[in-house]
C-alpha cells in the first residue's frame, strides 16, 4: 500500500495504466495454449512483465525422459505459449533452459519441450557446464552454490513449473523448479528440501510464475510413468508471488498450503501468501 | 626410352584415396551418428559390421547359427574373387587410417621403407587359422583383432573421449579469453555431438590403438601385413581374381621402387614373384614406377599364380594353438558363479551365448545416452574382456531407451522395442544401510526413490527410528527394495548423494538372461496371495 501511495505522486505518464491486477489468474479450459495467454492477460498482458529488448529465460521442468502425457515435464504447448507471448512483447531473446535429471538429449526431445519452444523462435540450448559458476545465494541456509548463470544473466525470468507430487516435499511445483537452475552436489538439498527450495526461490525471484496444471502428477512423483499416474487438470494459474502460486495448486492435490512444510515456512518469512481466502484470485473457464 | 610416370595410374591412385577418405568419412559419420537420434529407434548406423566376411564366419562358426544381417559379406567376398583385395586398397577405413600414417611417417623420414624378402607377411593366415579354429570350439576371440571391432573399439573408448576432452579445454579457454559467443557455440556444437567421454579402459584401449599406429613406422600399413584376419581372410579369396600385375620387361630398368614402396609388401618386381594375395590394389607400383612399366591388366584365364606360400607346419601349430587357447580362455570362476558387478546391458543373451556373439566393437557404449556401458576387464573372464557392462556409478540404464539393443550387430543383445526392454532385469538394487543417509543419520534424503523410473515405484519407504550417535533419536523415511518392481537399472546408485561407495547400489543377481543367477525360490503364487 505504501509503494502504491508513493507510485500516485509520480507523474501519471509514467504509468498510464494504475489498474489493480489480480494476485493470481486461475485460467481452465481445453487448450493449454490458449490458457496459458488468458492467464498472462488477466494479470495484465505480458508487458506488464517483458519490455522490448529483454533477455528473458524461461525455465519449464524438463528434467525427465517421459512424454507429455506422463506429466513429469511441463507441458509443451504452455512452453511455447509464453514464448510466443515474450517475442510478441519484442524481447531480444527468449530462452528456454533446464539442467535435466536423465540426459538433456533425451529429454528435451522426448518432453516435446525443445521443438515447441524453438517453433515459437526460442534458443534451447543444451545446459552449458562452462556457464556454471559458484554464487553466493546469501538464503538463510544456502550461502553459496553452484548455479547457471544464464539464469543470472537473464533480464527477465519466467519460472513454469508443472505441479506433481514428491516423496519429500510432497509436492513439487515452483519453488522446487529452481533445483534445475543449480548444477552441484543438488541431491544432498534433500537433507534441507524445504528450506533450500525458498533459498533458491529467492535468489532467482521470477517475474512471473506459471503454473501448469493441464496435466498433474498424483502418484508415483516426481516421475510417473503410467498414464494414470496423471490427471487431466486443464488449468494454469499465473502469478507474482511464487509463494501464493504453490499455494493454490496445493489445493488441487487437496492439500492445505499450511500442511506444506515449505509453504509454511515461506509465509512465516515473509516470502509470500499462502492464505488464500485473502488474495485477489481471478478465477475463469476459457 | 621416354622416362615417364604413368599418368593414368596417378590419377586412379588420386581417386583411391579420395574413395578411401570418402569411406573413412563415412565410417565417421555412422560413428558420430551413433547415438540417441531423437526418437526412440536409431537406423543401421552399425551397417558396415556386415560387411566384414570374417566377423560373419567367426560369428556364425562359434555360435553355429547363420545371420541373415550378415548377408552383404558375400559381397565383399564376391567382389575379392573378381577384383581381389580392393576392399583393403580402397574402403576399408582402419586400412585407411594406416596407410595415411604411414604416409605421414614416410614423409617425415620416421619410415624408411626397404625392399623386404622375409615371409612375414604370413602372421596373418595364422592369426586366421588360430581365430576360426578356437570359433569351432565356441571361442569367439575375433572380437580383439577384427580391423573393424578394433577401430570402432579404439574410437568410441579412446580416441573420441580424448578428442572431447581437448575440445572442453579448448571451449574453457575461449570462455577465459572471454569469446562467449563462440564457446557458447562451440559447446552446443560439442553437446550435440553427444560423445561418451567417461571409459574405464579408454587409456588401455587407446594405448594399443596408438601402439598400433606407431608400429607403422616399422613398416608401411603394419596392421594390414601382419596382423589382419580379415586381410588374410580376403588374401586367400583374392587367389582367382582377374586383375593381374604386369611388368613390361623392355621398359623395366629394374630399379627396384615399386617393391620398395609396396605398401602391403606384395613384391611387385620381378613379375612372376608378385603376390596376389598381399595386393590390395593400391596402384602405388604402377604411380610411382619411373618408366610407366606396370599395369594391372584384367584377364578372365590367366596361368595360376603363386597361391600363399604358408608353412603346413605353422597353419597346424597354429591351428592347435586356437583349440588350446579355449580351455585357457576359461580357467575363470565366471562359469561357475556370476559375478556381481557384471551387469550385462538389457537384451544380452545368457552369458555363454552371449560371449560367443559379442564381437567387442563398442557400438553399444558409444550410443548408450548415459555413458554406462563400460568394457570389462575382468568381470566376464578373458574371454569377456571388453565385453560391454554397466557400470552404474558412470551412468545407469535409461528407462525409455532401448538403443544399445538395436546397435549390436552381431545381436548378442537381442533387438528389442522399449516396451519388452521394460519387461527385463538386468540386476538388482541393494541398500547399503551401513551408508544411508536416512538409515544412517537419520536425515531426510530419498534422492533413489525419487529418481526410480518404474511405476509404481521399486523403492519404498519404511518410517523407522534410528538412534544418532549424539543419541538423538529421529524417524526419517528409509529406502527399501520392492523386488518385484526393481528392473536393476541403476539410476538409484548413479544419483545417490554417497559420492564414493553410494549407499544404494545393483549387483547382478535376478537378472531376467540367467537361470542361475537367481536368489528367490520362484514358485507359482497362490490365488490367496494379493501382493
Amino acid at each position: 500500500m505504501a509503494v502504491g501511495g508513493a507510485l500516485l505522486h509520480l507523474p501519471s505518464r509514467l504509468f498510464p495504466q494504475t489498474k489493480a491486477y489480480p494476485d493470481l489468474a486461475l485460467i481452465q479450459g481445453d487448450s493449454p495454449s490458449r490458457i496459458t495467454k488468458e492467464a498472462v492477460a488477466t494479470l495484465g498482458g505480458i508487458k506488464r512483465f517483458i519490455s522490448k529488448g529483454d533477455l528473458v529465460i524461461i525455465k519449464p521442468n524438463i528434467g525427465w525422459d517421459r512424454t507429455p502425457e506422463q506429466a513429469a515435464c511441463t507441458n509443451p504447448e504452455v512452453v511455447k505459449a509464453l514464448v510466443e507471448l515474450c517475442k510478441d512483447a519484442d524481447a531480444k531473446e527468449v530462452i528456454v533452459l533446464d539442467n535435466t535429471i536423465n540426459p538433456a538429449r533425451r529429454t528435451y526431445a522426448r518432453s516435446g519441450i525443445a521443438k515447441a519452444a524453438k517453433e515459437a523462435g526460442a534458443k534451447v540450448p543444451y545446459p552449458n557446464p562452462h556457464h556454471v559458476k559458484k554464487m553466493a545465494i546469501n538464503g538463510e541456509w544456502i550461502k553459496e552454490w553452484d548455479v547457471y548463470t544464464d539464469f543470472v544473466e537473464a533480464d527477465k525470468i519466467i519460472n513454469v513449473p508443472i505441479a506433481k507430487t514428491h516423496s519429500l516435499s510432497r509436492l513439487t511445483m515452483g519453488l522446487k523448479n529452481w533445483l534445475g537452475a543449480i548444477d552441484g552436489p543438488r541431491n544432498q538439498l534433500h537433507q534441507a528440501l524445504d528450506f533450500a527450495m525458498i533459498d533458491l526461490a529467492n535468489f532467482f525471484k521470477p517475474t512471473l510464475t506459471i503454473l501448469d496444471a493441464y496435466r498433474i502428477l498424483v502418484r508415483n512423483g516426481p516421475q510417473g510413468g503410467r498414464l494414470s499416474d496423471a490427471e487431466l487438470h486443464k488449468t494454469v494459474v499465473a502469478g507474482v508471488d511464487y509463494v501464493a502460486v504453490d499455494a493454490i495448486g496445493a489445493t488441487f492435490f487437496g492439500i492445505k498450503p499450511e500442511e506444506l512444510r515449505y509453504l509454511d515456512l515461506a509465509s512465516q518469512k515473509g516470502v509470500g501468501r499462502i492464505d488464500l481466502e485473502k488474495l485477489n484470485i481471478e478465477k475463469r473457464t476459457v | 626410352m621416354k622416362k615417364e610416370r604413368s599418368k593414368k595410374y596417378r590419377i586412379i591412385q588420386t581417386a583411391r584415396i579420395l574413395i578411401q577418405t570418402l569411406f573413412f568419412g563415412i565410417f565417421f559419420v555412422l560413428l558420430l551418428k551413433t547415438h540417441f537420434p531423437g526418437e526412440d529407434y536409431i537406423s543401421n548406423v552399425e551397417a558396415f559390421f556386415h560387411w566384414d566376411p570374417v566377423l560373419a564366419l567367426t560369428t556364425t562358426i562359434a555360435y553355429r547359427a547363420l545371420f541373415i544381417a550378415f548377408l552383404p559379406a558375400v559381397i565383399t567376398i564376391a567382389v575379392t574373387l573378381i577384383l581381389g583385395r580392393v576392399a583393403c586398397g580402397w574402403i576399408c577405413p582402419l586400412g585407411a587410417l594406416h596407410q595415411f600414417f604411414s604416409f605421414v611417417f614416410k614423409k617425415t623420414k620416421l619410415l624408411r621403407p626397404k625392399k623386404l624378402q622375409d615371409n612375414h607377411t604370413t602372421w596373418k593366415y595364422y592369426i586366421l587359422a588360430f581365430v576360426l579354429v578356437s570359433a569351432v570350439f565356441t571361442l569367439d576371440v575375433v572380437g580383439f583383432i577384427d580391423p573393424f571391432s578394433f577401430l570402432y573399439r579404439s574410437f568410441v573408448t579412446g580416441v573420441l573421449p580424448a578428442a572431447s576432452y581437448g575440445f572442453s579445454v579448448l571451449t574453457g579457454l575461449l570462455y577465459r579469453f572471454n569469446l562467449v559467443s563462440i564457446g557458447d557455440t562451440f559447446a552446443q556444437f560439442f553437446e550435440n555431438l553427444d560423445v561418451n567421454a567417461t571409459f574405464l579402459q579408454g587409456f588401455f584401449i587407446g594405448t594399443i590403438f596408438i601402439g598400433l599406429v606407431l608400429l607403422n613406422t616399422t613398416r608401411e600399413r603394419f596392421w594390414c601385413r601382419y596382423i589382419c584376419p580379415l586381410g588374410a581372410f580376403l588374401g586367400l579369396a583374392s587367389r582367382w581374381n582377374i586383375l593381374t600385375l604386369k611388368i613390361d620387361p623392355d621398359r623395366c630398368i629394374e630399379c627396384g621402387l615399386c617393391t620398395i614402396h609396396c605398401q602391403t609388401q606384395a613384391n611387385p618386381y620381378p613379375n612372376e614373384g608378385w603376390r596376389s594375395s598381399e595386393c590390395v590394389y593400391c596402384f602405388t607400383c604402377s604411380a610411382i614406377c619411373p618408366t610407366d612399366a606396370i599395369s594391372f591388366p584384367a584377364k578372365l584365364s590367366h596361368e595360376r599364380i603363386e597361391s600363399v606360400n604358408l608353412s603346413r607346419r605353422r597353419l597346424i601349430f597354429s591351428s592347435i594353438l586356437g583349440f588350446l587357447a579355449v580351455p585357457f580362455f576359461r580357467i575363470t570362476p565366471v562359469s561357475m558363479r556370476a559375478s556381481e558387478k557384471l551387469i550385462r546391458p538389457p537384451g544380452a543373451l545368457p552369458e555363454a551365448q552371449f560371449l560367443q556373439k559379442c564381437v567387442k566393437c563398442g557400438e553399444c557404449m558409444k550410443v548408450c545416452p548415459t555413458n554406462a556401458i563400460q568394457p570389462a576387464l575382468t568381470e566376464a573372464g578373458p574371454e569377456g574382456i571388453w565385453t560391454p557392462m554397466l557400470n552404474m556409478e558412470i551412468g545407469y540404464c535409461d528407462y525409455y531407451c532401448s538403443l544399445c539393443t538395436q546397435v549390436c550387430p552381431t545381436g548378442a543383445i537381442k533387438e528389442l522395442t522399449i516396451e519388452e526392454k521394460n519387461q527385463l532385469k538386468i540386476g538388482t538394487a541393494w541398500v547399503n544401510r551401513n551408508r544411508c543417509i536416512p538409515w544412517k543419520f537419520g536425515d531426510p534424503c530419498i534422492v533413489c526413490e525419487e529418481h526410480c523410473p518404474v511405476s509404481p515405484k521399486a523403492i519404498k519407504f519404511l518410517k523407522i527410528e534410528v538412534q544418532r550417535p549424539d543419541g538423538v533419536v529421529k524417524t526419517p523415511l528409509a529406502p527399501v527394495i520392492d523386488l518385484d518392481q526393481c528392473t536393476g537399472c541403476g539410476i538409484c546408485e548413479n544419483k545417490c548423494p554417497v559420492v564414493d561407495a553410494p549407499a544404494i547400489y545393483v549387483t547382478s543377481v535376478g537378472e531376467s538372461r540367467s537361470e542361475k543367477n537367481q536368489m528367490l525360490l520362484d514358485i507359482i503364487k497362490t490365488e490367496e496371495d494379493t501382493y
